[in-house]
């Protein structure tokens, strides 16, 4: 009889954990169906505001969130970004500006997916924030935007290859936050 | 008492019956042209330690542990192994775009370094899976190294 309950109770703790994580990949599944779902309407609307400058604004919205050190509104720009980039319409580019967006999106939408799962550990969403400034940086020089944007780094982060877009000349450190908010300077000034 | 008798009789069998239900196993004894050491440069060293600590769960081909043959922690290990090659496929990398790759080396040497990876869960049952200090250095300074070097091809 007690080794029949001892072998239950193992039994029980296997599966409980099998339930666990069953339930973590369905939300991934649930988020790529939304992505795709999205696409294919992204063709037949018309959208007044450029959806380029929704991806902007998340992102733009997401680095003042982890200047702040607000980890749960970064999470929030982040499926701002992917929002945005779901409703892009990629058929409006010239060619060159495709073949651009086209090697960007993948890790742009990546690395938002990260930014947007990981609200409770804001050091992570800074590692991924790092990639996707690059990448918007590429995007922002080849599709136009009719911002004035500064490319601003920080020696202090990453050896200096912490970089990102800021839509304001003052510096507001997005890597360290109010630890060192001011740390950088202007590299570049990006205007269209 | 006769009944919680019954009831872990009914688990018991039901345990027994899963033990059918056998998850596709993840093994492939090719190595695609795609395989990260045919698209970037990975030293003897690096590689033998992406093998033994990262390639069950990110690659088309895991070596099997016992527990494997029963279920459910085939089906835990096979849904472990699904994520991790969605996010990261060694045997696929040269499959990605480059900026993707560039990401990818950079997200290796930060997971490495923030202790994130290889997984403590996974390390508990996988000891050679436990990288030293020195293990460490060497992923993550080949990580970076490599990251820098394709972005100077890819700026």
């Amino acid at each position: 009889m007690k080794t029949i309950i001892a072998i239950s109770a193992v039994i029980l703790a296997i599966a409980f954990t099998a339930c666990n994580s069953g339930s973590s990949k369905q939300t991934n599944n649930a988020d790529s169906t939304q992505t795709q779902a999205v696409a294919t309407t992204a063709t037949s609307a018309t959208n007044k505001t450029n959806p380029f400058e929704g991806i902007l604004t998340g992102y733009l919205n997401l680095k003042n969130s982890l200047a702040a050190d607000n980890g749960n509104d970064a999470a929030k720009s982040g499926q701002e970004i992917l929002d945005a980039l779901s409703k892009f319409d990629a058929s409006a580019l010239t060619p060159g500006q495709k073949k651009v967006f086209l090697s960007l999106v993948g890790d742009i939408k990546e690395n938002s997916e990260h930014i947007n799962e990981n609200g409770n550990k804001i050091e992570h969403q800074r590692e991924h924030f790092e990639m996707l400034s690059k990448d918007m940086t590429d995007l922002v020089k080849s599709v136009a935007t009719n911002k004035t944007l500064y490319l601003d780094s920080c020696p202090m982060y990453d050896k200096g290859n912490g970089t990102w877009l800021s839509e304001t000349k003052e510096i507001k450190n997005p890597y360290l936050g109010k630890r060192m908010d001011t740390c950088g300077a202007i590299k570049e000034t990006i205007k269209n | 008492m006769n009944r919680i008798k019954k009831i872990l009789l009914v688990l018991l069998v039901a345990f027994i019956a899963i033990q059918f239900v056998q998850p596709a196993r993840n093994t492939s004894v090719h190595v695609l042209s795609t395989d990260i050491s045919k698209t970037i440069s990975v030293p003897e060293n690096v590689h033998a330690i992406l093998q033994t600590a990262c390639y069950d769960c990110h690659s088309n081909n895991t070596s099997y542990p016992w527990y494997n043959y029963t279920q459910p922690a085939a089906w835990i290990l096979a849904n472990h192994i699904k994520n991790g090659k969605k996010d990261l496929n060694f045997s696929e990398f040269g499959s990605y775009p480059k900026r993707r790759q560039q990401s990818k080396l950079k997200a290796i040497a930060d997971q490495v370094r923030d202790g994130e990876m290889p997984l403590y869960s996974y390390s508990i049952i996988h000891k050679n899976a436990r990288l030293t200090k020195e293990e460490k250095l060497v992923i993550i300074n080949w990580a970076q190294n490599e990251k820098d070097s394709l972005g100077k091809i890819n700026p």
